[in-house]
């Protein structure tokens, strides 16, 4: 759907047009609390996550809630109280709880204002069957599969993390001259290549939300795309791994979800739907009127995780990046933000007359991911 | 001394004649005439010749006649006598001599009488009174072509005093076309008139004698009928085409009737002034042509729909020939879905609605196809960047009495697609559409309208998700004329809305979303005539509806798709109306109507039923009820008010006050704020309301120049209640309790509207501003959801200023510039005020609903039309139009949005049209 208004847009013989746009709105300090996390069902630890709305043209990036004393309650009047990680996180310990009871959160600010989700009963995750992946449009689409026998889960949520290792496109195997008074490169000299520079990896979370029902079919049977790898694009150039985590949702979480969906990621075309209030689950005791953002209900998390392979992939994959050698001649002072990659004329005494060189880019692979090899990697 | 002339006129009547001045031995005179009266005179020539004399004594009482004459012809004698005198005579083909004043009797016909086109030298017989020949009687209908010819209405008889009524069709002379909106009036009198109805029809109520009509449309020639009324009769009337000459006209036309009726806020457009707006790609279009119109606003530049005075996109009955469109776009709005070339006009009502019309909130559009070319087949071709069309029309028997007009338009818009990234490389979009009028004159009193129409939008993108929307009315009308005081229109037709969308890119989720609307309506309309003080309308109709509001399926064998329909629903709609025009004296006329409507919400159907005292949500629902077939679940009804008055303070000022109350039973759900390909539309049940709506009004209307300049200011006062909105999240489409997801919001809209209006001259046009606000409120914690604090907040489409200018220059004959100048202020839009992180993005956090603005609105369109040459014989006219949309490029924006990408948010500012848009049409009649 979203794709066709936008296509529209392109239509109007790309005489229409978006352009970046930054109002002068006064936005007022508001501060609302944020709530973000689940309470975790299958036997593990419950991570929720405080913070606080900022104005929309704030430089900070987010605000942490801090020192509030957060608890999962059950109506079997249990309480499991959550101890404060770094960044506004907070964590239970690793909690078995009844599929048979209901559970919520209760949050007491340090201003002494207490929050309260609704109660909500244990929702089963049925397990990812597999992660597929095809060919579309010359790149990659990922799809979930997973199914519920019961026909019970019908509402899902999937959040993924993805790692990629991906390579320099140049060796480094010159290395500056650096005179130490000046701290000029003043020529440059032959060694080993450099392969902390050469191989690395990038780690991403999802940013989108997923979610997908199966309230519509005849069986609770799930086949929808995650992810959309670019054709040429860095994944897929050595190795890529994605790992993928499941969740069950309630009727009204899909639906809050499918709000913030709408109002945050889904605007844009010609009949866009207007903005519409996000009411979650949770709602403040001591002002009744106070917006509260968040969603909170019990489930169980399930994974899988896929490795794709550049061998793999049934068609020719090349790093789409820009990238070029050139010749630079051997003489002070020398240009050190392009990194020299090889020799390209040797003079007499077989010193370097020229070498070649490409963008920092090209050659430090640093400056696009981390050389820090992720434990799990093969 | 007036009335002498016409008794003299009345008198002669019986008479042919053919020759004067022939010599006849039997009439030749001698005598010695010494100081005779008239009288004497005329008995000395009685006597002595076969002539009878006839002359009005009165006026020859100062004569005295001396003379002598021998053996001299009778014409001899009385030029001699009559010689240097302002006396004159007459003589016809019996041996009838009259006698006259000041004036001369003509006792032959004008050159071309009898149907030679010739021209007449108008000043030398201007003031001539020509008698008929005839016989003429009520029962007959006389055919009035041509202007110095006295016509007889009704039987010859003593002229009593008293009104009779005289009705009748005005037609194009060439085409036998029937001309709707001709202001007939009585020349001395201009407080007795009337304007023909769509099909051309007048009936006029006036006092009996002898009169002269004058005739005034726009596009044919002023002319004047000389009618002598003994007794109710008809007379049809046949106007030409105005062909200017080379030479420079000046034409002053006295057009009265913005002034003169009695309606306040109707717009008319007919399609030569539509044509000469310049819109995108160069088609003449309809919504675009309405959207100049003061009061008529739409949320964007590419948006189906309009929004009049404060109403939303669903509360306007647009009606071809009477048939109800839903969607009248193409090309999610790009385009009207009406072919300009077999539109004749579009009449939009703001204000004033008429007691027939009801169903919606706030305005009717009434669009009407012209009639097919009766006498010849004719057509036109037009060439355009996005589209082509063809129009073919002409007679069906050869007798003149039927006619057909056949217009079919069809897009290639694919090249646009072209343009797109290689991803949409096989993307399609198409549109088509085709309307067919025919008209059948079956004899004097009865006539046969039939229409069809029909449109179609495809688009497919990528293979990925296919839309589909048509359009299909069919209508018959039987124009039945009782006699010339009382008419009935009667019709029946059925109209047909639906879409389908459908997707396989997903084998699993395949699947075929389907919604359609089905009306079938009866309607009776009589106009009854009494007398030129009451013209009442009054009539019935029904309208039975029929919505299928969403079935969906699987599509392909793997698809998973559990089948899902949403049970029909039915429903009959009935209004019975009656309404009086009452002119209480020429200045003063009052227009007042009750239309009564109810509304049965029929079986079979399971309605949900809700706890009283709470909000309609899942968790308030307490049980279902069952209906059978045809059983009643729910009747609402209610009165309906049109009231209006025009005072006449001079012949070219007057006030006018209107007030009106309306009720719509069908309503449009659309939480975009455009109109979107997959709006569905919901009828009243025992959980949904009726809209509501009244309106208060009140305009004066001055005319300038002799009419030639119209102005006018409106004020306009509005309420709505039960307007449907939405629940945060709502969902519409394949919902089977929508009640749980619709709140009613209460509405207000108030405004000024103020327009100058040049109807005639080398530079034509009109500039109009408007002030107007629109704001809905939602205060009802019951219904479970309060939006803006319980506040009054602006509509989507609430823009308080605009401005706009539709000008024409015709420089020449053949070539001719238009411009159309618009400003608005921007629409509200609701804004973020603030940013949070969640599910792994930054997100932005909404404030209060349209408590901000986007920028203002400016364009500017330019439009040259070059025709080919005007020889009237030749095989083909063709024209050429160029222009461009959006002169000055600039980029109007459409939508301001904040977008969360890669985890970040972005503000965009959206344009539809961000730059020049050049174009070229060609255009061929034949």
């Amino acid at each position: 759907m979203k794709k066709i208004f936008y296509l529209l847009v392109f239509v109007v013989i790309a005489s229409g047009c978006k352009k970046l746009y930054e109002p002068n709105i006064d936005s007022p300090v508001i501060g609302y609390l944020v709530v973000e996390g689940f309470i975790n069902s299958s036997a593990g630890v419950s991570t929720i996550t405080l913070t606080r709305t900022t104005k929309l043209m704030d430089s900070m990036v987010a605000v942490y809630e801090h020192h509030a004393q957060v608890s999962i309650e059950s109506d079997n009047n249990e309480s499991f109280p959550l101890t404060e990680g770094v960044n506004g996180s907070y964590t239970s310990d690793v909690l078995h709880l009844s599929p048979n009871l209901k559970y919520r959160v209760r949050i007491i600010t340090q201003s002494a204002k207490e929050y309260l989700s609704d109660f909500s009963p244990v929702k089963y995750t049925p397990p990812i069957d597999i992660i597929s992946w095809q060919v579309e449009n010359g790149g990659i689409q990922i799809y979930v599969n997973a199914h519920d026998d019961q026909n019970n889960t019908k509402f899902y949520r999937w959040t993924y993390s993805e790692t990629w290792e991906f390579h320099s496109r140049y060796l480094k195997t010159l290395y500056y001259i650096i005179d130490p008074i000046s701290q000029q490169a003043v020529g440059i000299i032959s060694g080993s290549a450099d392969t902390t520079i050469y191989k690395c990896w990038k780690t991403q979370n999802s940013t989108n939300i997923l979610s997908g029902s199966t309230e519509k079919l005849s069986m609770d049977k799930i086949h929808l795309p995650v992810r959309y790898i670019e054709p040429q694009s860095d994944e897929l150039t050595v190795l890529y791994y994605i790992r993928l985590k499941q969740y069950a949702l309630s009727n009204d979480a899909y639906l809050f979800y499918q709000k913030l969906k709408k109002n945050t990621e889904q605007l844009g075309s010609i009949f866009d739907p207007m903005p519409s209030e996000l009411a979650g689950n949770i709602h403040c005791i001591t002002d009744p009127n106070e917006l509260v953002i968040g969603y909170i209900e019990p489930a169980e998390e399930q994974e899988k995780e896929l490795f794709i392979h550049h061998s793999d992939l049934p068609m020719i994959w090349i790093s789409q990046m820009q990238c070029g050698e050139f010749e630079v001649e051997n003489k002070p002072p020398l240009d050190v933000s392009i990194i020299p990659t090889r020799i390209a004329t040797l003079g007499p005494f077989n010193s370097i007359a020229s070498f070649y060189a490409s963008d920092a880019l090209c050659v430090d692979c640093t400056l696009r991911g981390t050389n820090v090899k992720p434990l799990f990697w093969p | 001394m007036r009335y002498s002339n016409l008794l003299l006129g009345v008198l002669f009547l019986f008479f042919c004649s053919s020759s004067k001045g022939q010599e006849r031995k039997d009439s030749l005179v001698s005598g010695d005439f010494k100081g005779l009266t008239i009288e004497q005179f005329i008995l000395q020539l009685e006597a002595q010749t076969p002539f009878h004399f006839y002359y009005d004594q009165k006026q020859f009482d100062s004569l005295q006649i001396t003379l002598s004459v021998k053996g001299q012809p009778l014409q001899k004698v009385l030029e001699l006598a009559f010689v240097n005198t302002n006396f004159h005579y007459s003589i016809d083909q019996h041996d009838n001599v009259f006698l006259i004043k000041d004036k001369m009797i003509r006792t032959d016909l004008p050159a071309g009488f009898f149907g030679s086109s010739r021209n007449i030298n108008d000043s030398a017989i201007t003031n001539t009174n020509t008698a008929d020949i005839g016989l003429t009687s009520d029962s007959s209908t006389i055919s009035a072509s041509l202007e110095n010819k006295l016509y007889e209405i009704g039987t010859k008889s003593q002229i009593r005093t008293g009104n009779s009524t005289v009705a009748g069709y005005v037609r194009d002379d060439k085409t036998h076309e029937p001309l709707p909106g001709v202001s007939i009036y009585l020349e001395e009198n201009p407080g007795i008139g009337t304007v023909t109805d769509q099909f051309g029809f007048f009936s006029l109520t006036l006092p009996r004698g002898l009169h002269t009509l004058n005739i005034q449309s726009r596009g044919k020639r002023d002319v004047r009928r000389h009618i002598l009324v003994y007794a109710n009769g008809k007379i049809d009337i046949y106007l030409h085409d105005q062909i200017i000459s080379l030479r420079e006209v000046i034409i002053s036309s006295r057009k009265t009737s913005n002034v003169r009726s009695v309606q306040l806020g109707v717009e008319k457009l007919n399609i030569s002034t539509i044509k000469t707006i310049p819109t995108i790609f160069g088609e003449a279009d309809i919504s675009r042509a309405l959207l100049v119109l003061p009061g008529v606003k739409s949320v964007g530049e590419a948006s189906t729909g309009f929004n009049v005075r404060g109403g939303a996109t669903d509360q306007n009955l647009i009606l071809f020939n009477g048939t109800t469109v839903y969607n009248p776009s193409h090309f999610f709005g790009f385009f009207s879905a009406f072919n300009p070339e077999v539109i004749k006009d579009v009449e939009l009502y703001k204000s004033s609605i008429p007691a027939k019309y009801g169903g919606r909130l706030s305005s009717v559009l009434d669009i009407t196809s012209k009639e097919g070319n009766k006498k010849n087949y004719a057509g036109s071709a037009g060439i355009g960047p996005v589209t082509s069309r063809l129009n073919v029309e002409g007679p069906i028997f050869k007798d003149s009495s039927s006619s057909f007009v056949l217009g079919a338009r069809a897009t290639y818009a694919d090249w646009l697609l072209k343009l797109l990234p290689k991803q949409y490389e096989r993307s399609k979009a198409s549109f088509y559409d085709v309307v067919l009028h025919t008209t059948h004159e079956m004899n004097k009193k009865n006539s046969l309208y039939l229409t069809a129409y029909l449109s179609n939008d495809h688009f497919n993108l990528n293979n990925d998700t296919a839309y589909e929307y048509s359009n299909r009315n069919f209508c018959v009308q039987w124009k039945h004329t009782f006699n010339n005081k009382l008419n009935n229109l009667v019709s029946g037709g059925y109209d047909f809305y639906k879409y389908d969308i459908n997707s396989e890119a997903n084998k699993i989720n395949a699947y075929d979303l389907q919604f359609n609307i089905n009306q079938a309506s009866v309607k009776s309309d009589f106009n009854y005539y009494i007398n030129a003080k009451h013209t009442v309308q009054f009539g019935l109709n029904s309208i039975f509806y029929k919505l299928n509001p969403g079935s969906y399926r699987p599509l392909g064998s793997e698809s998973l798709v559990k089948t899902d329909i949403i049970p029909s629903e039915q429903a009959l709609e009935s209004a019975l109306y009656c309404g009086d025009r009452y002119n209480l004296t020429p200045d003063f006329s009052i227009d007042y109507a009750l239309r009564y409507s109810f509304f049965q919400y029929l079986g079979p159907q399971t309605v949900s039923t809700y706890a009283p005292g709470l909000p309609k949500e899942e968790s308030s629902r307490i049980g279902n009820k069952e209906y059978g077939r045809g059983s009643v679940i729910k009747t609402y009804s209610g009165p309906e008010y049109r009231f209006a008055f025009r005072y006449s303070l001079t012949s070219d000022f007057s006030i006018k006050a209107g007030f009106n109350s309306l009720r719509q039973y069908i309503h449009m759900l659309s939480n975009t704020t455009a109109i979107a390909p997959t709006d569905i539309w919901k009828l009243s049940d025992p959980n949904i309301k009726p809209q509501e709506g009244n309106q208060i009004s009140f305009g004066m209307y001055k005319n300038f120049k002799s009419n030639t300049i119209e102005t006018s200011v409106e004020v306009y006062y509005k309420r709505m209640e039960h307007y449907l909105d939405y629940k945060s999240g709502a969902i519409l489409v394949l919902n089977h309790n929508i009640e749980t997801d619709v709140i009613n919001t209460k509405g207000k809209a108030y405004g000024v509207e103020l327009l100058i209006k040049k109807t005639a001259g080398k530079l034509n046009g009109w500039l109009s501003y408007t002030y107007s606000r629109t704001l809905l409120k939602m205060d009802d914690p019951l219904a479970g959801e309060v939006i803006n604090h319980g506040q009054y907040y602006p509509s989507n489409y609430d823009k308080p200023h605009d401005v706009s200018f539709v000008g024409n220059l015709k420089l020449s004959h053949r070539f001719s510039i238009s411009t159309n100048i618009a400003y608005s202020t921007g629409r509200p839009i609701t804004l973020p005020v603030g940013r949070y992180t969640y599910a792994g993005s930054q997100r932005v956090l909404y404030s209060d609903r349209n408590a901000y603005r986007i920028p203002d609105n400016f364009r500017v369109d330019f439009s040259m039309n070059i025709e080919g040459n005007h020889k009237v014989q030749q095989k083909t006219h063709n024209s050429w139009t160029i222009g461009a949309y959006n002169l000055t490029g600039r980029k109007n924006p459409y939508s301001v949005y904040f977008i969360s990408e890669n985890g970040l948010i972005k503000g965009y500012k959206l344009s539809i049209f961000g730059s020049i848009i050049p174009f070229v049409n060609f255009n061929i009649r034949f």
